[in-house]
């Protein structure tokens, strides 16, 4: 347990290392015609070993997930007693039930718990999030301030989503390997055309590729492994900084320049709430810790408490309220309140587990901890929905939806590690990461705002028709699936989806990837028939489609989407009972499921089925590479399994049933305060019931009925339209023109944005530029050199726009007063002595006027 | 005590003395053999290695006597000088410096055969000079010590024979070095004058009993223009603004070499006698009550001549709580002090010091309360450096801006960083009445500046320098497409200037980092404004630099020279100097560490 954080930080560095080496003699070893490839790919594969051997080494220590009965213990009592489909009063009833359920000890047991040897196998240990492991490897600690650093928050959360990303990024390498290939030699962009009418020939760019997207795993793996909010910032700019650097990976063609430009700059806008929400975090609990963390203080160890012990402050680990409405805060140092046992446990765990103090930690003066004190539940709100901004970002989320389409100009692997698997769902990682520290009210925002998009995305997806862009959008809508699953509670059942999908929609990336590699067109309406030409290609992505659609035979096996869409059903139709005021948000969750199916097949139909449109095209298809396929099927055969939870017998410590699978280790991760639901609302009338309710039999066979009965609809209108050709799709759009042409044009979004945002900044700037330009005019009128020399300078750069003119007019002002200063030093030694003289009897006259001799005592 | 004690006192006062002076004495050696061989063998012993060997001796010295002063606070030579970790810590810093100067010289080839040994005795005299600075105990070892630097500076600055900037800029020098040191001098006599000593312990002591008493508003005006007079001097060593004249001119007239040697070691010598002086009149060790005016000056006068011996630092510097012998009784007299009736630190725990069980917290009500008579005249330094710091900091960077002459830019970037490091003072100083071993803890924030910029000046200094022998022009435009034929070298030098800038994360930004909260932790908001502000102006013309040698087209028909990083003494010497910065810009802790140590014994 002590190696793991040194091995799973070996695992972040090991592509840094392959980055700074690639960035130093990637050059030199492009003309010694060695391939770089193999430096980035190796290094991915030996992050994902140490990963695959942290999960070992984890599971070891921590045993298999356990299933414990939920339906018969827990469930049941008001599962299925009838107050799901009350009303009103019967969700105050519910959560009554809900709180005089949980208020008696050892009632935990009912949940899939880790059991955790360090602390006697407790399973109170699961609930609290206290098996996590967390402290800093390197921080600062400021005189006076509290400490930041660079830490690590390892949890069952945590390890899944090293191997899973390592071993994404893993085939994806291999993957570039051969779709890249072309850049190993002299390009000729056939997109790009020059002045004088030829096109663009530049040198191959294979190193920098490998290069960036080891630097994105690094950051991607540093942002998974992050221990506090402050470095996931940072990470987080660094994935969006790659992001960058790949969208735009082809800089010479406009379209890819620009959606560089329009991803990182609408990131920013979601940054920039993050910040509102990290100032908000700091202002609340002057630390950025997820974990409760050893430090040195006043000379003895404590533990300092993490923003969730803090924030998770009731009995149950509620967010706590005061009675004038302020939010409790748990103590900063967990021992110091002797009363809460919970704390000590917490402290306890943590000696265990503890790493070796920092060097800075062991100063004299140690480390400060200022002790937070209760603040108003509106900051937290403004907290989790300024970080649920950031989230919104990066996860493409309604209204910043847009970027993430276009960001489809970067090389296909991109696409599939960066645009679909990874960095996006960072987002909605970060969400469940965050999770405790969300209010009902923000997570009611993010189910809302999940189940937009997914609603939006999905309808777009229907009539786009370059193949990358339907996923893109697929994307999108799943991203929207997640998020809409996290904010109705469903927190298992979001980030189940997210590692799922994440296999299947890289596997569909790069199946279309080899698409279009083979086809050199984007267009779907160019394809056709082309299984005969690729079948490797055509029935991975077969697979694909049908795990996305969450094909399976009901209550007996399915491909990954299958189990993950039947959780955030289930879990939609569980909420919706509780809240009936939100029904919505389940038929949003089964149209979904079911335009998800029809788009997915569609594009299958349209690529691989019936007669080729274009000829041309057809003739030049051929199967891709092995380098290439053999990802494919391996993501493939994952795509089909990694949904399954395998029995692995019973515990022999508690006879319990173990099981291995990703939801059942995800269970082992659930946040703190978490097992009975999110809690209920303050300002707004919202109950969160526990997840586990979800599981209740009768919600359970609702939603897979639901779920295959949407996904089979789905498929049928597919079917019909694209692959027997039936209905014309033609015929069909010009029926709904209307509706056609809206979801064509993406919802008008981009317009919208163009008028809203884009075009009043250009008038508002140039009007102020023009008033500038008058007002300095006037100065100009009235003044002496020096405002000229000022407003001289100033006036020439003004034209180049009005950022740039007010930075400069800064420095031009401090440019004169500089020159001005400059006069002074005359060179004349006469001068200089007197103003040795001059320069004591000035100093004299303002410390004497500043009355500091007069009344020094 | 008959005569004869007192001369075998005073004889085994000084052999004792002499064994803490090892570096020092080193360094006269060396200063001995370097006229000596010259004389003697002529050409055949190399000039540079003597000088190498002697400075690499005495700083073998200087590391040995870090354990044996360790957690002790020595005066030597009948009270001239004291020896602590403090001074320790500058000796080490400062024969370093020798080493590296001593190789850097050796490779940039200022001095010709000729004049190395004339060069190199003026360099260590100066050094020598600077040691001395940073352990003056005594009032009058001040103003020798800065005239033991200064005097062969100046003739450093004028070591380029035949050139007229390189004469002129030492004739600048050296008049305005008289000029300041003049004024020195009569603040120096002044304060001796007031306080009726000169052994800076006991002058600390006398003035806190002096402003106990309630000084008339003559006496404070004294007191005062005799601090600032005093402050003129070191601010000349230091060119703080408006006492800098002198350095722009001389920087540009003088060797790459000799503004390496100026701006680092002189500097860092000079801010250390800064402390050494602020914390002696800010300070006083021993509670002493008020006494009639009239005794007073026998009193001190007594102190004055009290025989040296090593007073051994009984303090427990963790929770500034210091423990005095005479505690008990001196919180018995209190009580029926007149004057000190409505001072605030007057509370219930003096009542209880007859008790043995409340004797523990006596000492530190009656630290707070003598520390507390020196309040005003801590406000007043502080004031006083800050002041000065936050007008040095923003001359020094606006007249950086428009420079042309890298040296020139240099310069000014000296100055600024002047200002940085008397920030560190002006904020450390109040902290003395609240808790020492926090004002402590930001003395070392100074320390640790110093060192970082020692590798940060004297690389840029080292740069210059090598590329002055490379292309015989100091002039910024110079520079320009650089980066094409000297990458390593670029990527060196912008290292540098990101770090004399302060962006993470390299160690100007630590160091920088350190200082701020400072600032930060004494409440001094507006300087740390003002500091924050210079950073960011400071930023262009830094990034000027890089810029002309990273993006700017070299002149027409000009050919960037080749500076290869790896296959050349110079790069590895600038590779070297550069890999510090980049380190304690990420693993401060340990450096940080050493200069804690180094201050936990300035205020026992």
């Amino acid at each position: 347990m002590d190696y793991l954080p040194t091995i799973l930080g070996a695992a972040v560095l090991l592509p840094l290392i392959s980055f700074v080496v690639i960035v130093l003699f990637g050059a030199a070893m492009r003309k010694a015609h060695v391939p770089t490839n193999y430096i980035a790919t190796g290094a991915i594969v030996g992050s994902f070993v140490l990963s695959f051997t942290a999960m070992c080494i984890w599971l070891s220590v921590n045993g298999m997930p356990e299933v414990h009965e939920h339906h018969a213990e827990h469930a049941e009592p008001h599962g299925d007693s009838g107050d799901h489909d009350a009303e009103d009063h019967g969700a105050d009833d519910h959560a009554a039930d809900d709180h005089a359920a949980n208020s008696t000890p050892g009632d935990g047991s009912q949940f899939i718990s880790l059991q955790d040897e360090t602390t006697g196998g407790s399973s109170e240990n699961a609930h609290h999030g206290a098996d996590a492991l967390a402290d800093d490897w390197y921080s600062i600690s400021p005189p006076g301030m509290p400490t930041i650093g660079i830490g690590y928050y390892i949890d069952t959360l945590t390890v899944v989503m090293f191997v899973m990303v390592t071993f994404i990024a893993s085939c994806i390498h291999f993957y570039a390997a051969g779709y890249m290939h072309e850049e190993l030699h002299d390009v000729t962009d056939h997109e790009v055309t020059l002045a004088d009418g030829k096109h663009l020939h530049r040198p191959g760019r294979f190193h920098r590729f490998f290069q960036y997207l080891s630097l994105f795993c690094f950051s991607m793996l540093g942002l998974v492994i992050a221990g506090n909010v402050l470095m996931v910032f940072v990470f987080w700019e660094l994935v969006g900084v790659c992001s960058y650097f790949l969208i735009g990976f082809y800089i010479e063609r406009k379209s890819a320049s620009n959606a560089a430009n329009k991803a990182f700059i609408m990131n920013r806008v979601g940054d920039f709430g993050m910040l509102i929400g990290l100032a908000a975090v700091w202002a609340c609990f002057g630390t950025f810790a997820f974990g409760d963390m050893e430090v040195e203080h006043e000379g003895e160890h404590v533990t300092q408490a993490g923003l969730f012990s803090m924030v998770r402050s009731g009995p149950h680990h509620e967010i706590e309220t005061t009675d004038d409405g302020l939010v409790e805060v748990g103590p900063a140092i967990a021992h110091a309140a002797a009363g809460q046992e919970e704390n000590e446990q917490n402290d306890a765990t943590n000696t265990e587990d503890g790493e070796a103090e920092d060097g800075e930690g062991e100063s004299a003066v140690g480390a400060v901890i200022k002790e937070p004190s209760n603040f108003a539940y509106g900051l937290l709100i403004v907290a989790g929905l300024g970080i649920f901004c950031g989230c919104v970002g990066k996860s493409a989320q309604f209204p910043l939806q847009t970027w993430l389409p276009d960001a489809m100009e970067g090389p296909t692997p991109v696409s599939a590690l960066v645009h679909s698997a990874t960095m996006v769902a960072a987002g909605v990682y970060l969400v469940g990461r965050f999770y405790p520290m969300f209010t009902p009210e923000v997570l009611l925002i993010i189910a809302y705002v999940g189940g937009i998009t997914l609603f939006m995305a999905a309808t777009i997806a229907i009539t786009a028709t370059d193949i990358k862009r339907v996923l893109a959008y697929s994307t999108v809508s799943q991203l929207g699936y997640m998020m809409l699953a996290l904010g109705i509670g469903g927190w298992v059942a979001g980030l189940f989806h997210l590692i799922t999908h994440a296999f299947f929609k890289s596997l569909l990336f790069m199946c279309s990837g080899s698409v279009i590699h083979a086809c050199h067109t984007n267009e779907m309406t160019e394809m056709g028939g082309l299984r005969k030409k690729m079948p490797w290609t055509a029935y991975t992505m077969l697979v694909g489609c049908l795990a996305i659609a969450g094909a399976g035979v009901p209550f007996v096996i399915g491909l990954s989407g299958y189990y993950s869409k039947d959780a955030i059903i289930a879990q939609a139709i569980s909420f919706t009972n509780v809240n009936p005021a939100h029904k919505v948000l389940f038929f949003v969750a089964a149209g979904g499921a079911a335009i998800t199916a029809f788009y997915m097949f569609r594009l299958w139909f349209m690529t691989f089925a019936g007669k080729p449109r274009d000829q041309h095209v057809f003739d030049h298809a051929h199967e891709s590479p092995k380098v290439m396929y053999v990802p494919l099927v391996v993501l493939a055969v994952l795509a089909v399994c990694v949904g399954w939870s395998i029995p692995m017998g019973t515990s022999e410590a508690t006879g319990a049933e173990q099981q291995l699978g990703v939801s059942a280790l995800l269970e082992t991760a659930r946040p703190v305060g978490t097992v009975d639901g999110a809690g209920t609302g303050v300002d707004w009338e919202v109950v969160y019931p526990a997840e586990a309710d979800s599981h209740a039999e009768e919600i359970h066979i609702t939603a897979t009925m639901v779920a295959f009965g949407t996904a089979v609809a789905g498929f049928l209108l597919a079917f019909v339209m694209y692959g027997l050709r039936r209905i014309s799709a033609d015929e069909v759009a010009k029926q709904f023109a209307p509706v056609h042409g809206f979801l064509r044009n993406k919802w008008y979004f981009d317009e919208l944005y163009h008028i809203l945002f884009f075009k009043p900044t250009h008038f508002v700037a140039k009007l102020v530029a023009r008033f500038d330009r008058r007002a300095i005019d006037w100065v100009i009128d009235g003044t002496a050199k020096v405002a000229r020399k000022v407003s001289d300078t100033g006036d020439a750069i003004i034209d180049k726009g009005l950022i740039d003119g007010l930075v400069n007019l800064m420095a031009g002002w401090i440019y004169s007063v500089a020159s001005w200063f400059r006069n002074v030093q005359t060179g004349k030694l006469r001068q200089y002595v007197l103003f040795i003289v001059l320069g004591t009897v000035v100093l004299f006259v303002i410390i004497e006027y500043s009355s500091f001799l007069g009344s020094g005592h | 005590m008959g005569f004869h004690d007192q001369i075998s006192s005073l004889v085994e006062d000084t052999q004792r003395s002499l064994a803490m002076f090892g570096p020092e004495l080193t360094l006269c050696g060396t200063i001995v053999l370097l006229l000596l061989s010259r004389l003697i063998l002529g050409d055949r012993l190399s000039s540079t290695l003597v000088a190498f060997a002697g400075t690499v001796v005495a700083l073998i010295f200087a590391l040995f006597s870090w354990n044996e002063i360790a957690g002790t606070s020595q005066e030597a030579f009948t009270g001239m000088l004291v020896v602590d970790t403090f001074t320790v810590f500058f000796r080490i810093f400062l024969m370093a410096f020798g080493v590296l100067f001593v190789i850097f010289t050796w490779r940039s080839g200022i001095p010709d055969k000729e004049d190395a040994a004339d060069f190199y005795t003026l360099a260590l005299g100066s050094l020598l000079g600077m040691c001395l600075m940073v352990s003056a105990n005594h009032l009058l070892i001040v103003f020798l010590a800065v005239e033991m630097a200064s005097v062969p500076s100046y003739v450093l600055a004028g070591i380029l024979k035949g050139r007229r900037k390189s004469s002129e800029a030492a004739l600048k020098f050296a008049v305005y070095g008289a000029g300041a040191a003049g004024i020195m001098l009569y603040g120096i006599s002044l304060i001796a004058g007031i306080v009726g000593t000169v052994h800076l312990p006991s002058a600390g002591q006398s003035l806190a009993n002096i402003m106990a008493n309630d000084p008339s508003g003559g006496v404070l005006w004294v007191l005062g223009l005799g601090g600032l007079m005093i402050m003129v001097g070191l601010a000349f060593k230091l060119s703080a603004v408006p006492f800098h004249f002198w350095a722009p001119d001389v920087f540009e007239g003088a060797a790459a070499e000799i503004g390496g040697f100026l701006s680092v070691a002189s500097k860092a010598a000079a801010i250390g006698l800064l402390v050494r002086m602020a914390v002696g009149f800010g300070y006083a060790e021993e509670p002493q009550h008020a006494e009639p005016v009239a005794q007073q000056a026998a009193s001190q006068q007594a102190l004055a001549d009290q025989s040296p011996g090593t007073n051994a630092a009984a303090a427990n510097p963790e929770d500034g709580v210091f423990v005095s012998t005479n505690s008990a009784q001196d919180g018995a007299q209190q009580p029926s002090d007149n004057e000190q009736e409505n001072t605030s630190e007057q509370t219930p725990a003096n009542d209880g010091a007859e008790d043995d069980g409340a004797a523990a917290e006596a000492p530190s009500e009656d630290a707070a309360h003598t520390a507390d008579s020196l309040a005003p005249v801590r406000t007043y330094i502080s004031y006083l450096v800050g002041l000065l710091a936050a007008i040095t900091c923003t001359f020094g960077n606006m007249a950086a801006y428009g420079q042309t002459n890298i040296k020139r830019l240099l310069a000014y970037s000296t100055i600024a960083h002047a200002g940085y490091m008397m920030f560190a003072v002006a904020g450390a100083l109040p902290l003395i009445g609240t808790s020492t071993s926090n004002a402590e803890y930001h003395i070392a924030s100074l320390a640790f500046y110093v060192v970082t910029y020692l590798f940060m000046n004297l690389t840029a200094f080292a740069i210059v320098a090598f590329m002055r022998n490379r292309t015989g022009s100091e002039e910024i435009s110079d520079y320009a497409g650089l980066i094409r034929t000297s990458p390593g070298l670029v990527v060196c030098f912008s290292i540098i200037l990101m770090s004399l800038i302060g962006l993470p994360p390299l160690a100007g930004f630590a160091a920088k980092y350190v200082v701020f909260s400072t600032l930060a932790e004494s409440g001094l908001m507006l300087l740390l404004m003002i500091g924050a502000i210079n950073t960011v102006i400071s930023l262009f013309y830094y990034l000027r630099v890089v810029k002309a040698m990273c993006l700017e087209e070299p002149a027409e028909g000009q050919q960037p020279v080749t500076f290869p990083i790896w296959k050349s003494v110079d790069g590895w010497f600038v590779l070297v100097l550069t890999l510090p910065v980049v380190v304690f810009g990420v693993f401060w802790g340990p450096l940080h560490d050493w200069a804690l140590a180094a201050c936990r014994d300035l205020l026992p």
